[in-house]
């Protein structure tokens, strides 16, 4: 167990054991390699397979939405969490007060899939390093610098330290390279249409709809999402060409302004289905046009959301 | 009979049988490997793969969206032609082989049969390989298979090395062997030895003794409650999973067709009916019915386990919930359940 391990699970401990919180979420060590598991401890008896590494890729934010308003919720937040609950924060989600963020400077999240592409599917151990990963395959033995494997989410990471978490374990660390983002959205934005067309083509049409993304993400808790509404029908039920690429712009889309670029819906999908340079161009224009960065505060409602008396357009009204 | 297939052949032979077949084989997708039409690219080919490929074989005979009919605004409707073309699918493992077998009770029953089901599955000859290395992941000996599983294969294929051993199974196998050379009685020792090894290899991941018995008596127990907290409620585990069967059917106004699409029943939609009321609100009822389903309820229908332990729930969940240790925890359950 690492120190940081050992100083998380303490201050789960303590915050159990003190009554501050009903419940604590965290991570559990894994069943299957690669994976650990998201955990809701609501006892500090339950602590003992507490874990906490690089492989740990759900959004914990994700989470905050099952409980009543009442729960008092306490949470490991990595800088892109700490983001999400602010914004659910804004959409009223969960009260403030009744969330103690347990914050953690992120050095990263690995890939899984950057791991199976290299490895092999086969992954029967995997040991953490600091800056190190080693894979172990039935055959063979792998050696990684944990910046091969980070997600691209996590390579370009502006805000790998927490903002507002009540109390941060760690020392901070630096940006990785935000810069990778723009040159993204620059490379995409760049390509003719036609080519962007083939590359969105390309990645859609792998979907199978499973909605994983969808469910990976914190901010998708609609009732019922778009997609599996009847009457109206919004995009045809199959995986034909226009249900895949329906499903892929309008989740987009419901993004804009809401989006921390955790990549956890990429992290999520079984198709290693590309998604976030969609959504990293609407951060980008969000950011551009209307100086908004979501959840850095849990005040400020995104540009698209927000109403005001004077709005220059009437489109409301 | 056996015969022999060797490396260098491999592509001559796929050649040769893609003349009276639609050859399917597994080739590289993206970053992985599916069952594609066999192009005549041999170098596509993941055969090496030590694992499954991660879209499961099933869609090859029940797509993930199918037609089921077409209508006119007059009234009319009309059915699309069965799928009677000759196909053949070349190394897919023994647990998705079986796990058309499995489905065969579903769509071939005895009291229903479904035609577009039923005309893919008797134009396909299955040429199964047999897993040399099982994964870590994967328990098919657990729940009644086995890396060399003959059921539903025309031929076994063995990776012997320089070559494939094959054994054809079925006429329909033989057929396909004929012009293949014989194995010698050398070879067919190698392939014995490989098949034991790789059978014995594999750790039991749980134990089924009693295990539906431990589930039945638990239906309402809080370990459902635990069980469905990390859950997404997505449809990784059942759509991957290769006998998940479950679909619905959609009318497409704008297209005047009607499409059969895979279901699941870890979405909500899934179970709610009509009138907005859902006998599986939540999911704790939805996690409870993916488990019951295949170690219960086909049990109960067809004396047999509806898992073949592929193990894709258990590699792309995406909160990492391993059935295995769903299963493990499950059967420890008290069996005198005390009703929560
Ligand atoms: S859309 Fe993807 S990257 Fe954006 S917040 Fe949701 S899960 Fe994170
Ligand atoms: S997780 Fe991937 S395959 Fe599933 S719906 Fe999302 S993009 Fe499609
Ligand atoms: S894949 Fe995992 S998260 Fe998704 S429904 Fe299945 S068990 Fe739940
Ligand atoms: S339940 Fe999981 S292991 Fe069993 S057949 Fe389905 S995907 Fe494979």
């Amino acid at each position: 167990m690492t120190d940081l391990e050992m100083k998380l699970k303490a201050e789960a401990k303590r915050l159990l054991d003190e009554h501050l919180v009903d419940v604590f979420i965290g991570f559990r060590k894994e069943n299957a390699p690669l994976h650990p598991q998201p955990a809701f401890f609501t006892n500090s008896d339950q602590l003992d397979d507490f874990v906490y590494n690089n492989l740990c890729q759900n959004n914990l934010a994700k989470f905050l939405t099952r409980y009543p308003h009442e729960t008092k919720i306490g949470m490991i937040v990595r800088g892109c969490e700490n983001r999400s609950v602010n914004h659910l924060i804004v959409e009223r989600q969960h009260p403030r007060e009744n969330i103690i963020m347990i914050g953690v400077p992120c050095t990263g999240i690995y890939d899984w899939r950057k791991i199976t592409q290299r490895c092999g599917e086969e992954i029967s151990d995997v040991e953490l390093s600091p800056g190190k990963i080693t894979v172990k395959t039935s055959k063979n033995q792998f050696e990684f610098e944990s910046k091969e494997l980070l997600h691209v989410s996590c390579a370009r990471c502006s805000q790998p330290n927490p903002i507002s978490a009540d109390l941060v374990i760690g020392e901070p660390v630096e940006p990785k390279d935000p810069a990778r983002a723009k040159r993204q959205v620059e490379t995409f934005g760049g390509m003719t249409a036609k080519a962007r067309y083939e590359w969105f083509t390309h990645e859609s049409e792998r979907c199978i709809r499973c909605y994983a993304c969808r469910e990976a993400c914190p901010m998708c808790y609609c009732a019922e999402c778009f997609v599996d509404h009847g009457a109206p029908r919004w995009t045809e039920s199959m995986v034909s060409k226009a249900g895949m690429q329906t499903w892929h712009i309008i989740r987009a889309f419901h993004q804009t302004g809401r989006c921390v670029d955790c990549g956890a819906c990429e992290r999520a999908c079984p198709m290693d289905i590309r998604m976030t340079y969609i959504t990293e161009k609407l951060n980008t224009d969000m950011e551009n046009e209307y100086q908004f960065i979501c959840g850095m505060d849990d005040k400020t409602q995104p540009p698209f959301a927000a109403f005001t008396m004077d709005d220059k357009t009437r489109f409301v009204a | 009979m056996n015969y022999i297939l060797s490396r260098n052949d491999i592509p001559k032979v796929l050649e040769m049988w893609s003349k009276t077949h639609q050859v399917f084989a597994p080739q590289k997708y993206s970053n992985f490997s599916a069952f594609l039409p066999y192009e005549g690219k041999a170098e596509q080919l993941c055969l090496e793969y030590p694992h499954n490929t991660r879209y499961p074989p099933k869609a090859l005979f029940l797509p993930q969206s199918e037609e089921l009919l077409s209508y006119t605004k007059d009234g009319q409707a009309s059915e699309p032609a069965l799928d009677a073309k000759p196909k053949l699918i070349f190394g897919i493992h023994a647990c998705d082989t079986r796990a058309m077998t499995l489905l065969d009770t579903v769509f071939d029953a005895k009291d229903y049969q479904d035609p577009f089901w039923k005309a893919r599955r008797e134009s396909t000859a299955i040429i199964t390989l047999g897993c040399d290395e099982p994964c870590s992941t994967c328990f098919c000996t657990t729940v009644e298979g086995g890396p060399f599983n003959r059921q539903g294969a025309d031929i076994i294929m063995t990776d012997i090395g320089e070559s494939f051993h094959l054994e054809a199974l079925t006429p329909k196998g033989e057929n396909l062997c004929k012009d293949l050379p014989y194995a010698s009685a050398a070879e067919d020792r190698k392939v014995s030895n490989v098949q034991e090894k790789a059978t014995s290899d594999m750790p039991k991941a749980f134990d089924t003794e009693g295990l539906k018995t431990a589930l039945d008596a638990n239906f309402d127990s809080s370990y459902w409650e635990e069980v469905q907290r990390s859950c997404l409620g997505c449809g990784v585990c059942t759509f991957l999973c290769p006998t998940c069967f479950c679909f619905d059917i959609a009318d497409e106004a704008a297209r005047s067709k009607r499409y059969r699409n895979w279901d699941t029943c870890m979405f909500s939609v899934y179970s709610r009916e009509a009138s907005g009321h859902n006998p599986r609100p939540s999911r704790k009822e939805r996690t409870r019915q993916r488990l019951m389903h295949k170690y219960s309820y086909w049990v109960d229908q067809i004396g047999k386990i509806g898992c073949t332990g592929c193990g894709r729930c258990v590699r792309y969940c995406p909160v990492g919930l391993d059935i295995r240790a769903m299963l493990r925890e499950a059967g420890k359950l008290p069996v005198e359940v005390i009703h929560a």
